[in-house]
Protein backbone atom coordinates (compact mmCIF):
# COMPACT_ATOMS: atom_id res chain seq x y z
CA UNK A 1 0.00 0.00 0.00
CA UNK A 2 1.40 3.41 -0.80
CA UNK A 3 2.42 5.63 1.94
CA UNK A 4 -0.85 7.33 2.36
CA UNK A 5 -2.09 8.39 5.66
CA UNK A 6 -3.98 5.25 6.36
CA UNK A 7 -6.21 7.34 8.88
CA UNK A 8 -7.40 9.18 5.58
CA UNK A 9 -7.71 5.96 3.82
CA UNK A 10 -10.10 4.38 6.36
CA UNK A 11 -11.63 7.54 6.88
CA UNK A 12 -12.61 7.94 2.90
CA UNK A 13 -13.17 3.61 3.06
CA UNK A 14 -15.32 4.07 6.03
CA UNK A 15 -17.66 7.30 4.28
CA UNK A 16 -18.11 5.27 1.30
CA UNK A 17 -18.89 1.70 2.77
CA UNK A 18 -22.23 3.58 4.18
CA UNK A 19 -25.01 2.04 3.40
CA UNK A 20 -26.56 3.44 0.12
CA UNK A 21 -31.52 2.71 0.16
CA UNK A 22 -32.98 2.44 -2.72
CA UNK A 23 -36.59 4.18 -3.42
CA UNK A 24 -38.87 1.42 -1.85
CA UNK A 25 -40.50 0.80 -5.10
CA UNK A 26 -36.97 -0.36 -6.20
CA UNK A 27 -38.21 -4.22 -5.98
CA UNK A 28 -41.43 -3.53 -7.48
CA UNK A 29 -39.82 -2.27 -10.33
CA UNK A 30 -37.53 -5.15 -11.06
CA UNK A 31 -40.56 -7.68 -10.48
CA UNK A 32 -42.67 -6.11 -12.78
CA UNK A 33 -39.55 -6.43 -15.65
CA UNK A 34 -39.16 -10.21 -14.15
CA UNK A 35 -42.81 -11.48 -14.20
CA UNK A 36 -43.31 -9.94 -17.89
CA UNK A 37 -40.40 -12.36 -18.84
CA UNK A 38 -41.68 -15.29 -16.85
CA UNK A 39 -45.43 -13.97 -18.72
CA UNK A 40 -43.72 -14.48 -22.01
CA UNK A 41 -41.54 -17.77 -21.63
CA UNK A 42 -44.62 -19.65 -20.08
CA UNK A 43 -46.37 -18.22 -23.20
CA UNK A 44 -43.12 -19.66 -25.36
CA UNK A 45 -42.37 -22.98 -24.01
CA UNK A 46 -46.44 -23.55 -24.37
CA UNK A 47 -45.20 -24.08 -27.81
CA UNK A 48 -42.37 -25.95 -27.16
CA UNK A 49 -44.17 -28.36 -24.81
CA UNK A 50 -46.81 -29.16 -28.29
CA UNK A 51 -43.82 -29.76 -30.14
CA UNK A 52 -42.19 -32.43 -27.77
CA UNK A 53 -45.28 -33.98 -26.63
CA UNK A 54 -45.35 -35.71 -30.57
CA UNK A 55 -41.88 -35.88 -30.63
CA UNK A 56 -41.71 -38.00 -27.68
CA UNK A 57 -44.46 -40.19 -29.30
CA UNK A 58 -41.83 -41.16 -32.05
CA UNK A 59 -39.29 -44.05 -29.91
CA UNK A 60 -36.37 -42.92 -31.94
CA UNK A 61 -36.88 -39.14 -31.03
CA UNK A 62 -37.61 -40.32 -27.24
CA UNK A 63 -34.23 -42.00 -27.46
CA UNK A 64 -32.33 -38.84 -28.94
CA UNK A 65 -33.72 -36.23 -26.67
CA UNK A 66 -32.72 -38.26 -24.02
CA UNK A 67 -29.20 -38.68 -25.09
CA UNK A 68 -29.13 -35.21 -25.92
CA UNK A 69 -30.26 -34.14 -21.92
CA UNK A 70 -27.83 -36.86 -20.87
CA UNK A 71 -24.72 -35.02 -23.17
CA UNK A 72 -26.27 -31.67 -21.46
CA UNK A 73 -25.71 -32.80 -18.03
CA UNK A 74 -22.53 -34.11 -18.04
CA UNK A 75 -21.18 -31.23 -20.06
CA UNK A 76 -22.86 -29.02 -17.33
CA UNK A 77 -21.46 -30.78 -14.54
CA UNK A 78 -20.28 -28.92 -11.57
CA UNK A 79 -17.05 -28.21 -11.23
CA UNK A 80 -14.80 -29.68 -8.51
CA UNK A 81 -13.67 -27.15 -5.98
CA UNK A 82 -10.48 -26.70 -7.06
CA UNK A 83 -7.31 -26.54 -5.10
CA UNK A 84 -5.64 -23.32 -5.99
CA UNK A 85 -1.86 -21.97 -5.11
CA UNK A 86 -2.26 -18.79 -2.95
CA UNK A 87 -1.02 -15.85 -4.83
CA UNK A 88 1.37 -13.20 -4.00
CA UNK A 89 1.22 -10.58 -1.48
CA UNK A 90 -0.13 -6.96 -2.78
CA UNK A 91 3.34 -5.52 -2.65
CA UNK A 92 4.46 -3.25 -5.24
CA UNK A 93 7.93 -1.59 -6.24
CA UNK A 94 9.21 0.74 -8.72
CA UNK A 95 10.55 -0.30 -11.47
CA UNK A 96 12.47 1.96 -14.25
CA UNK A 97 11.92 0.66 -17.63
CA UNK A 98 14.96 2.00 -20.05
CA UNK A 99 15.62 1.25 -23.74
CA UNK A 100 18.21 3.30 -25.80
CA UNK A 101 16.40 3.93 -29.20
CA UNK A 102 17.82 7.20 -30.71
CA UNK A 103 15.56 6.91 -33.82
CA UNK A 104 12.23 5.98 -32.22
CA UNK A 105 9.52 7.97 -32.13
CA UNK A 106 7.29 6.39 -29.12
CA UNK A 107 8.61 3.45 -27.42
CA UNK A 108 6.02 1.96 -24.41
CA UNK A 109 6.39 -1.08 -21.91
CA UNK A 110 3.56 -3.62 -22.18
CA UNK A 111 3.83 -6.79 -19.79
CA UNK A 112 1.17 -9.28 -17.54
CA UNK A 113 1.48 -6.58 -15.32
CA UNK A 114 -0.69 -4.09 -17.67
CA UNK A 115 -2.72 -6.87 -19.58
CA UNK A 116 -0.15 -6.43 -22.29
CA UNK A 117 -1.33 -2.70 -23.03
CA UNK A 118 -4.64 -4.49 -24.31
CA UNK A 119 -6.71 -1.97 -22.40
CA UNK A 120 -5.11 0.73 -23.17
CA UNK A 121 -3.15 0.19 -20.82
CA UNK A 122 0.63 0.68 -22.37
CA UNK A 123 3.19 2.29 -19.90
CA UNK A 124 4.08 5.52 -22.40
CA UNK A 125 7.85 5.97 -22.15
CA UNK A 126 9.83 9.79 -22.23
CA UNK A 127 13.18 9.86 -23.95
CA UNK A 128 16.19 11.88 -23.36
CA UNK A 129 18.50 12.47 -26.30
CA UNK A 130 17.19 8.81 -27.21
CA UNK A 131 17.47 7.05 -23.48
CA UNK A 132 13.64 6.24 -23.43
CA UNK A 133 12.22 5.25 -19.94
CA UNK A 134 9.60 4.81 -17.78
CA UNK A 135 8.91 4.53 -13.88
CA UNK A 136 5.90 2.62 -12.66
CA UNK A 137 4.84 0.47 -9.52
CA UNK A 138 5.41 -3.50 -10.84
CA UNK A 139 3.96 -5.95 -8.24
CA UNK A 140 6.23 -8.34 -6.77
CA UNK A 141 6.64 -11.84 -8.55
CA UNK A 142 8.29 -13.04 -11.97
CA UNK A 143 6.73 -10.86 -15.30
CA UNK A 144 6.97 -11.06 -18.75
CA UNK A 145 6.88 -7.47 -20.74
CA UNK A 146 8.39 -6.27 -23.66
CA UNK A 147 9.08 -2.54 -25.53
CA UNK A 148 6.86 -2.14 -28.03
CA UNK A 149 8.92 0.86 -30.60
CA UNK A 150 6.78 2.96 -32.64
CA UNK A 151 3.61 1.04 -32.48
CA UNK A 152 4.35 -1.51 -33.86
CA UNK A 153 7.76 -3.30 -33.15
CA UNK A 154 8.03 -5.71 -30.47
CA UNK A 155 11.45 -5.19 -28.82
CA UNK A 156 12.81 -7.18 -25.92
CA UNK A 157 15.17 -4.96 -23.21
CA UNK A 158 18.78 -5.86 -24.00
CA UNK A 159 19.52 -5.82 -19.64
CA UNK A 160 16.88 -7.89 -18.69
CA UNK A 161 16.86 -12.03 -18.80
CA UNK A 162 14.82 -12.87 -22.13
CA UNK A 163 11.49 -14.85 -20.86
CA UNK A 164 11.79 -18.49 -22.30
CA UNK A 165 7.81 -19.01 -22.64
CA UNK A 166 6.02 -18.96 -26.21
CA UNK A 167 6.56 -15.18 -26.91
CA UNK A 168 4.38 -15.50 -30.77
CA UNK A 169 7.66 -14.94 -32.78
CA UNK A 170 7.85 -11.63 -30.74
CA UNK A 171 10.46 -11.70 -28.31
CA UNK A 172 9.93 -10.70 -24.28
CA UNK A 173 11.75 -10.04 -21.46
CA UNK A 174 11.73 -11.67 -17.59
CA UNK A 175 11.42 -9.59 -14.93
CA UNK A 176 11.61 -10.19 -11.10
CA UNK A 177 10.34 -7.99 -8.19
CA UNK A 178 11.51 -9.25 -5.03
CA UNK A 179 8.93 -8.16 -2.56
CA UNK A 180 11.04 -5.74 -0.28
CA UNK A 181 8.65 -5.99 2.75
CA UNK A 182 10.26 -9.45 3.29
CA UNK B 1 -34.91 -19.68 8.66
CA UNK B 2 -33.47 -17.86 5.74
CA UNK B 3 -33.49 -19.49 1.92
CA UNK B 4 -29.98 -19.99 1.15
CA UNK B 5 -29.64 -17.99 -2.77
CA UNK B 6 -29.10 -22.10 -3.92
CA UNK B 7 -32.50 -23.21 -2.44
CA UNK B 8 -34.08 -19.72 -4.22
CA UNK B 9 -32.52 -19.88 -7.56
CA UNK B 10 -33.70 -23.25 -7.64
CA UNK B 11 -37.40 -22.51 -7.10
CA UNK B 12 -37.39 -19.85 -9.69
CA UNK B 13 -35.59 -22.09 -12.28
CA UNK B 14 -38.74 -24.43 -11.10
CA UNK B 15 -40.98 -21.69 -11.73
CA UNK B 16 -41.46 -20.06 -8.64
CA UNK B 17 -41.03 -16.16 -9.68
CA UNK B 18 -41.69 -14.44 -6.50
CA UNK B 19 -38.58 -16.33 -4.75
CA UNK B 20 -37.01 -14.15 -7.27
CA UNK B 21 -38.17 -11.11 -5.05
CA UNK B 22 -36.55 -12.59 -1.99
CA UNK B 23 -32.75 -12.50 -3.84
CA UNK B 24 -33.87 -8.38 -5.04
CA UNK B 25 -34.89 -7.99 -1.72
CA UNK B 26 -31.24 -9.42 -0.57
CA UNK B 27 -28.66 -7.86 -2.69
CA UNK B 28 -30.15 -4.80 -3.91
CA UNK B 29 -28.96 -2.20 -1.40
CA UNK B 30 -25.68 -3.81 -1.19
CA UNK B 31 -25.06 -3.63 -4.26
CA UNK B 32 -26.41 -0.32 -4.98
CA UNK B 33 -23.50 1.54 -2.91
CA UNK B 34 -21.27 0.27 -5.53
CA UNK B 35 -23.26 0.86 -8.39
CA UNK B 36 -23.73 4.65 -6.63
CA UNK B 37 -20.13 5.23 -6.24
CA UNK B 38 -19.10 4.00 -9.62
CA UNK B 39 -21.64 6.26 -11.63
CA UNK B 40 -21.47 9.44 -9.15
CA UNK B 41 -25.57 9.76 -9.02
CA UNK B 42 -28.83 8.02 -8.41
CA UNK B 43 -30.70 7.11 -11.41
CA UNK B 44 -27.79 5.76 -13.16
CA UNK B 45 -27.25 3.81 -10.51
CA UNK B 46 -30.97 2.58 -10.18
CA UNK B 47 -30.97 1.69 -14.14
CA UNK B 48 -28.03 -0.15 -13.95
CA UNK B 49 -29.02 -2.06 -10.91
CA UNK B 50 -32.49 -2.48 -12.42
CA UNK B 51 -30.87 -3.57 -15.68
CA UNK B 52 -28.80 -6.04 -13.95
CA UNK B 53 -31.44 -8.02 -12.04
CA UNK B 54 -33.12 -8.33 -15.07
CA UNK B 55 -30.37 -9.86 -16.84
CA UNK B 56 -29.48 -11.91 -13.98
CA UNK B 57 -33.08 -13.54 -14.33
CA UNK B 58 -33.20 -14.15 -17.83
CA UNK B 59 -29.67 -15.79 -17.63
CA UNK B 60 -30.59 -17.40 -14.54
CA UNK B 61 -30.41 -20.91 -15.60
CA UNK B 62 -26.36 -20.30 -16.67
CA UNK B 63 -25.61 -19.59 -13.19
CA UNK B 64 -23.29 -22.49 -12.85
CA UNK B 65 -22.90 -21.90 -9.01
CA UNK B 66 -25.90 -20.87 -7.15
CA UNK B 67 -24.68 -20.65 -4.14
CA UNK B 68 -22.45 -18.10 -5.25
CA UNK B 69 -25.69 -16.41 -7.00
CA UNK B 70 -24.84 -12.98 -5.22
CA UNK B 71 -20.85 -13.34 -7.07
CA UNK B 72 -22.27 -14.06 -10.59
CA UNK B 73 -25.20 -11.34 -10.30
CA UNK B 74 -22.37 -8.72 -8.86
CA UNK B 75 -20.08 -9.72 -11.81
CA UNK B 76 -23.44 -8.82 -14.32
CA UNK B 77 -23.51 -5.11 -12.78
CA UNK B 78 -19.73 -4.73 -12.94
CA UNK B 79 -20.47 -4.60 -16.63
CA UNK B 80 -23.80 -2.66 -16.53
CA UNK B 81 -21.81 -0.05 -14.76
CA UNK B 82 -19.07 0.05 -17.25
CA UNK B 83 -21.23 0.23 -20.11
CA UNK B 84 -23.54 2.86 -18.32
CA UNK B 85 -21.90 5.45 -19.89
CA UNK B 86 -19.75 8.28 -18.83
CA UNK B 87 -19.81 9.51 -15.21
CA UNK B 88 -22.05 12.62 -14.42
CA UNK B 89 -21.41 13.68 -10.85
CA UNK B 90 -24.53 15.88 -10.13
CA UNK B 91 -24.11 19.03 -7.55
CA UNK B 92 -25.35 19.59 -4.85
CA UNK B 93 -26.97 16.38 -4.86
CA UNK B 94 -27.66 13.77 -1.76
CA UNK B 95 -27.90 9.91 -1.32
CA UNK B 96 -30.72 8.86 1.07
CA UNK B 97 -28.35 7.17 3.39
CA UNK B 98 -29.03 5.06 6.36
CA UNK B 99 -31.43 7.72 8.28
CA UNK B 100 -29.60 6.44 11.18
CA UNK B 101 -26.35 7.31 10.59
CA UNK B 102 -27.28 10.42 8.57
CA UNK B 103 -29.22 11.76 11.73
CA UNK B 104 -25.95 11.33 13.45
CA UNK B 105 -23.63 13.31 11.54
CA UNK B 106 -25.61 15.60 10.85
CA UNK B 107 -26.00 16.51 14.75
CA UNK B 108 -22.23 15.80 15.45
CA UNK B 109 -20.87 18.02 12.43
CA UNK B 110 -23.41 18.42 9.85
CA UNK B 111 -21.60 20.76 7.10
CA UNK B 112 -18.38 19.20 7.48
CA UNK B 113 -19.58 15.65 7.21
CA UNK B 114 -21.64 16.56 3.52
CA UNK B 115 -18.54 18.91 2.41
CA UNK B 116 -16.31 15.80 3.49
CA UNK B 117 -18.86 13.46 1.31
CA UNK B 118 -18.71 15.53 -1.66
CA UNK B 119 -14.82 16.01 -1.29
CA UNK B 120 -14.42 11.96 -1.68
CA UNK B 121 -17.49 11.73 -4.48
CA UNK B 122 -15.83 14.38 -6.38
CA UNK B 123 -12.34 12.93 -5.52
CA UNK B 124 -14.04 9.60 -6.82
CA UNK B 125 -14.93 11.45 -10.23
CA UNK B 126 -11.76 12.43 -11.01
CA UNK B 127 -10.60 8.96 -11.62
CA UNK B 128 -10.57 6.90 -14.32
CA UNK B 129 -13.32 4.61 -14.60
CA UNK B 130 -11.01 1.55 -14.37
CA UNK B 131 -9.03 2.95 -11.05
CA UNK B 132 -12.56 3.91 -9.60
CA UNK B 133 -13.91 0.72 -10.09
CA UNK B 134 -10.86 -1.29 -9.01
CA UNK B 135 -10.53 0.94 -5.80
CA UNK B 136 -14.60 0.49 -5.48
CA UNK B 137 -13.73 -3.69 -5.36
CA UNK B 138 -10.68 -3.79 -3.35
CA UNK B 139 -11.45 -1.02 -0.52
CA UNK B 140 -14.88 -0.48 -0.32
CA UNK B 141 -16.40 -3.90 -1.32
CA UNK B 142 -13.52 -5.78 0.10
CA UNK B 143 -12.93 -8.57 -2.54
CA UNK B 144 -9.75 -10.20 -2.89
CA UNK B 145 -7.70 -9.44 -5.93
CA UNK B 146 -8.73 -13.33 -7.78
CA UNK B 147 -12.17 -12.32 -7.17
CA UNK B 148 -11.36 -9.54 -8.76
CA UNK B 149 -9.88 -10.67 -11.58
CA UNK B 150 -13.03 -12.91 -12.19
CA UNK B 151 -15.65 -10.73 -11.83
CA UNK B 152 -13.83 -7.95 -14.33
CA UNK B 153 -11.61 -9.80 -16.51
CA UNK B 154 -8.61 -7.90 -15.99
CA UNK B 155 -5.17 -9.55 -14.78
CA UNK B 156 -4.42 -9.22 -11.16
CA UNK B 157 -1.51 -7.53 -11.87
CA UNK B 158 -3.25 -4.60 -13.74
CA UNK B 159 -5.63 -4.60 -10.88
CA UNK B 160 -3.12 -4.08 -8.41
CA UNK B 161 -1.66 -1.31 -10.46
CA UNK B 162 -4.76 0.29 -10.68
CA UNK B 163 -5.42 0.21 -7.17
CA UNK B 164 -2.08 1.71 -6.64
CA UNK B 165 -2.33 4.48 -8.78
CA UNK B 166 -6.25 5.24 -7.56
CA UNK B 167 -4.87 5.64 -4.07
CA UNK B 168 -1.99 8.07 -5.42
CA UNK B 169 -4.61 10.05 -7.32
CA UNK B 170 -7.38 10.03 -4.47
CA UNK B 171 -4.27 11.31 -2.23
CA UNK B 172 -3.56 13.21 -4.15
CA UNK B 173 -6.85 15.18 -4.69
CA UNK B 174 -7.96 14.78 -1.29
CA UNK B 175 -6.76 16.91 1.85
CA UNK B 176 -4.97 14.83 4.50
CA UNK B 177 -6.60 14.19 7.54
CA UNK B 178 -4.09 14.57 10.58
CA UNK B 179 -5.09 12.22 13.03
CA UNK B 180 -5.36 13.58 16.22
CA UNK C 1 -31.23 -37.73 -47.87
CA UNK C 2 -31.90 -37.62 -43.86
CA UNK C 3 -34.45 -39.04 -41.73
CA UNK C 4 -36.79 -36.82 -40.37
CA UNK C 5 -35.87 -38.64 -36.41
CA UNK C 6 -32.41 -38.13 -37.87
CA UNK C 7 -33.01 -34.47 -38.87
CA UNK C 8 -34.58 -33.93 -35.08
CA UNK C 9 -31.86 -35.46 -33.14
CA UNK C 10 -29.08 -33.26 -35.14
CA UNK C 11 -31.26 -30.07 -33.95
CA UNK C 12 -31.76 -30.84 -30.57
CA UNK C 13 -27.95 -31.94 -30.12
CA UNK C 14 -26.49 -28.63 -31.64
CA UNK C 15 -29.18 -26.75 -29.05
CA UNK C 16 -27.90 -28.64 -26.23
CA UNK C 17 -24.44 -28.37 -27.18
CA UNK C 18 -25.21 -23.89 -27.83
CA UNK C 19 -26.98 -24.39 -24.42
CA UNK C 20 -24.08 -25.80 -23.12
CA UNK C 21 -21.57 -23.64 -24.40
CA UNK C 22 -23.19 -20.35 -23.90
CA UNK C 23 -23.11 -21.68 -20.06
CA UNK C 24 -19.51 -21.35 -20.38
CA UNK C 25 -18.36 -18.24 -20.86
CA UNK C 26 -14.83 -16.90 -19.41
CA UNK C 27 -14.90 -12.96 -18.75
CA UNK C 28 -11.36 -13.59 -18.77
CA UNK C 29 -11.03 -15.07 -22.08
CA UNK C 30 -12.98 -12.29 -23.86
CA UNK C 31 -15.01 -12.54 -27.15
CA UNK C 32 -12.03 -11.50 -29.82
CA UNK C 33 -11.48 -15.04 -30.75
CA UNK C 34 -13.30 -17.56 -32.40
CA UNK C 35 -15.80 -19.29 -30.55
CA UNK C 36 -13.34 -22.89 -31.30
CA UNK C 37 -10.52 -21.19 -29.66
CA UNK C 38 -12.40 -19.72 -26.68
CA UNK C 39 -13.92 -23.07 -25.87
CA UNK C 40 -10.82 -25.22 -26.00
CA UNK C 41 -9.07 -21.91 -23.86
CA UNK C 42 -11.91 -22.54 -21.01
CA UNK C 43 -11.30 -26.16 -21.19
CA UNK C 44 -7.82 -25.91 -20.55
CA UNK C 45 -8.21 -23.26 -17.67
CA UNK C 46 -10.82 -25.57 -16.04
CA UNK C 47 -8.34 -28.71 -16.33
CA UNK C 48 -5.26 -26.32 -14.72
CA UNK C 49 -7.90 -25.37 -12.03
CA UNK C 50 -8.93 -28.89 -11.64
CA UNK C 51 -5.02 -29.84 -10.84
CA UNK C 52 -4.28 -26.96 -8.79
CA UNK C 53 -2.27 -25.01 -10.98
CA UNK C 54 -2.07 -21.40 -11.07
CA UNK C 55 -4.67 -20.38 -13.55
CA UNK C 56 -3.30 -16.46 -14.07
CA UNK C 57 -0.42 -17.64 -16.08
CA UNK C 58 -2.34 -18.89 -18.52
CA UNK C 59 -4.69 -15.79 -18.93
CA UNK C 60 -1.73 -13.73 -18.69
CA UNK C 61 -0.16 -15.45 -22.15
CA UNK C 62 -3.87 -15.11 -23.49
CA UNK C 63 -3.35 -11.64 -23.32
CA UNK C 64 0.52 -11.64 -24.90
CA UNK C 65 -1.09 -14.09 -27.61
CA UNK C 66 -3.78 -10.93 -27.88
CA UNK C 67 -1.45 -8.46 -27.77
CA UNK C 68 0.96 -9.30 -30.14
CA UNK C 69 -1.43 -10.52 -33.14
CA UNK C 70 -1.81 -14.37 -32.88
CA UNK C 71 -4.88 -15.95 -33.81
CA UNK C 72 -6.74 -17.83 -31.62
CA UNK C 73 -4.90 -21.65 -32.44
CA UNK C 74 -1.58 -20.09 -31.82
CA UNK C 75 -2.75 -18.67 -28.69
CA UNK C 76 -4.51 -22.53 -27.84
CA UNK C 77 -1.09 -24.01 -28.45
CA UNK C 78 1.12 -21.86 -26.33
CA UNK C 79 -1.55 -21.97 -23.10
CA UNK C 80 -1.67 -25.39 -23.41
CA UNK C 81 2.13 -25.87 -23.31
CA UNK C 82 2.29 -23.48 -20.77
CA UNK C 83 0.13 -25.87 -18.82
CA UNK C 84 1.91 -29.09 -19.29
CA UNK C 85 4.95 -27.31 -18.51
CA UNK C 86 3.18 -25.82 -15.55
CA UNK C 87 1.97 -29.24 -14.45
CA UNK C 88 5.35 -30.88 -14.76
CA UNK C 89 7.01 -28.01 -12.75
CA UNK C 90 4.22 -28.44 -9.64
CA UNK C 91 5.03 -32.26 -9.82
CA UNK C 92 8.67 -31.98 -9.88
CA UNK C 93 8.41 -28.70 -7.18
CA UNK C 94 5.60 -30.45 -4.95
CA UNK C 95 3.06 -28.07 -3.17
CA UNK C 96 5.65 -26.25 -1.62
CA UNK C 97 6.42 -23.88 -4.57
CA UNK C 98 4.95 -20.90 -4.94
CA UNK C 99 2.77 -19.57 -7.93
CA UNK C 100 6.43 -17.51 -9.07
CA UNK C 101 8.66 -20.73 -8.49
CA UNK C 102 6.25 -22.49 -11.16
CA UNK C 103 5.98 -19.76 -13.55
CA UNK C 104 9.54 -19.43 -13.28
CA UNK C 105 10.37 -23.14 -13.21
CA UNK C 106 7.67 -23.81 -16.57
CA UNK C 107 10.00 -21.09 -18.86
CA UNK C 108 12.93 -22.99 -17.80
CA UNK C 109 11.43 -26.16 -19.24
CA UNK C 110 10.48 -24.47 -22.53
CA UNK C 111 14.00 -23.13 -22.60
CA UNK C 112 14.56 -27.08 -22.56
CA UNK C 113 15.73 -27.53 -18.66
CA UNK C 114 13.91 -31.04 -17.49
CA UNK C 115 11.76 -31.01 -14.42
CA UNK C 116 13.84 -32.97 -12.96
CA UNK C 117 16.86 -31.03 -12.77
CA UNK C 118 14.30 -28.66 -11.38
CA UNK C 119 13.15 -30.89 -8.57
CA UNK C 120 16.94 -31.52 -7.80
CA UNK C 121 17.35 -27.30 -7.38
CA UNK C 122 14.64 -27.14 -4.88
CA UNK C 123 15.70 -30.73 -3.12
CA UNK C 124 18.87 -28.87 -2.55
CA UNK C 125 17.92 -25.13 -1.96
CA UNK C 126 14.69 -26.36 0.47
CA UNK C 127 12.83 -23.49 1.67
CA UNK C 128 15.61 -21.72 2.32
CA UNK C 129 15.25 -19.27 -0.70
CA UNK C 130 13.02 -18.90 -3.47
CA UNK C 131 14.02 -20.30 -6.77
CA UNK C 132 12.12 -17.77 -8.50
CA UNK C 133 15.32 -15.75 -9.92
CA UNK C 134 17.26 -18.96 -9.90
CA UNK C 135 15.06 -20.37 -12.59
CA UNK C 136 14.58 -17.36 -14.42
CA UNK C 137 18.20 -17.05 -14.72
CA UNK C 138 18.68 -20.64 -15.93
CA UNK C 139 16.09 -20.23 -18.34
CA UNK C 140 17.95 -17.05 -20.05
CA UNK C 141 21.16 -18.27 -20.21
CA UNK C 142 19.84 -21.82 -21.58
CA UNK C 143 18.22 -19.86 -24.35
CA UNK C 144 21.72 -17.84 -25.22
CA UNK C 145 23.19 -21.48 -26.10
CA UNK C 146 24.54 -22.48 -22.77
CA UNK C 147 24.05 -26.40 -22.69
CA UNK C 148 21.29 -27.09 -20.68
CA UNK C 149 23.89 -29.47 -17.93
CA UNK C 150 26.11 -26.56 -17.86
CA UNK C 151 23.69 -24.22 -16.90
CA UNK C 152 21.65 -26.57 -14.28
CA UNK C 153 25.44 -27.05 -12.49
CA UNK C 154 25.81 -23.29 -12.64
CA UNK C 155 22.78 -22.61 -11.14
CA UNK C 156 22.94 -25.55 -8.66
CA UNK C 157 26.68 -24.47 -7.41
CA UNK C 158 25.70 -20.71 -7.39
CA UNK C 159 22.09 -21.70 -4.99
CA UNK C 160 24.26 -24.76 -3.04
CA UNK C 161 26.95 -21.95 -1.98
CA UNK C 162 24.16 -19.29 -1.20
CA UNK C 163 24.43 -16.84 -3.84
CA UNK C 164 22.04 -14.09 -3.05
CA UNK C 165 19.63 -12.68 -6.06
CA UNK C 166 21.59 -9.77 -6.63
CA UNK C 167 24.36 -12.50 -7.40
CA UNK C 168 22.70 -14.28 -9.76
CA UNK C 169 21.73 -10.92 -11.77
CA UNK C 170 24.69 -10.19 -12.00
CA UNK C 171 25.91 -13.87 -12.80
CA UNK C 172 23.69 -13.82 -16.15
CA UNK C 173 24.72 -10.11 -17.29
CA UNK C 174 28.14 -11.04 -17.51
CA UNK C 175 27.47 -14.61 -19.14
CA UNK C 176 25.12 -12.73 -21.29
CA UNK C 177 27.73 -10.04 -22.46
CA UNK C 178 30.43 -13.03 -22.52
CA UNK C 179 28.41 -14.81 -25.06
CA UNK C 180 27.86 -10.89 -27.50
CA UNK C 181 31.76 -10.57 -27.31
CA UNK C 182 31.95 -14.30 -28.82
CA UNK C 183 32.60 -16.65 -25.72
CA UNK C 184 31.61 -20.34 -26.05
CA UNK C 185 28.43 -19.97 -23.63
CA UNK C 186 29.64 -23.36 -21.54
CA UNK C 187 32.45 -21.46 -21.04
CA UNK C 188 30.81 -18.47 -19.97
CA UNK C 189 28.54 -20.00 -17.81
CA UNK C 190 31.28 -22.42 -15.79
CA UNK C 191 33.42 -19.29 -15.50
CA UNK C 192 31.36 -16.98 -14.25
CA UNK C 193 29.86 -19.35 -12.08
CA UNK C 194 32.74 -20.05 -10.36
CA UNK C 195 33.10 -16.45 -9.99
CA UNK C 196 30.11 -15.76 -8.59
CA UNK C 197 30.15 -17.51 -5.49
CA UNK C 198 30.02 -15.89 -2.36
CA UNK C 199 33.34 -17.62 -1.04
CA UNK C 200 35.32 -16.14 -4.11
CA UNK C 201 36.61 -12.39 -3.54
CA UNK C 202 37.34 -10.98 -6.78
CA UNK C 203 41.21 -10.96 -6.57
CA UNK C 204 41.56 -14.67 -6.78
CA UNK C 205 39.98 -14.90 -10.37
CA UNK C 206 43.16 -13.82 -11.90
Amino acid sequence: MAEWGRTTLELVVEELQQPVRLDATFERRVMVRVRRLFAQRRRHRRGWVGVAARVTHHPAWAAAVAASVVAVVTLGVMRTRPQVLPLAAAVVEPVQFVLVAPTAHSVAVVGDFNDWGLNDSALVATHHQGVWSVTAPVPAGVHRYAFVVNGKEWVADPSAPRSAGDDFGMPSSALVVEDSTK
Amino acid sequence: MESTDAALVTRVLHGDVNAYGALVSRYRDRYARYAVHMLGNREDAEEALQDAFTRAYRSLARCEEPERFGAWLFRILVNRCRTSGARRVRRGQTFVHDEGALMKASQEHPAEQTMWREEIERALGELSADQREAFLLKYVEELGYDEMAEITGVGVSALKMRVMRACDRLRTLLREVHSG
Amino acid sequence: MISRPIRGFITVALSCAALAQVGAQDPRIGNKLDAPSRAALRALVDSARAQGLPTEPLYEKMDEGQAKGADGPRIVAAVRSLTLEMASAHRALGTVATVDEIKAAASAMHAGVPAVELGKIKKQSGLRRSLTLPFTVLADIVSRGVPVEAGVNAIRSLVGAGAKDADLSKFQRNVSVDIEQGAPPAAAAETRAKGATPAAKPEEQY
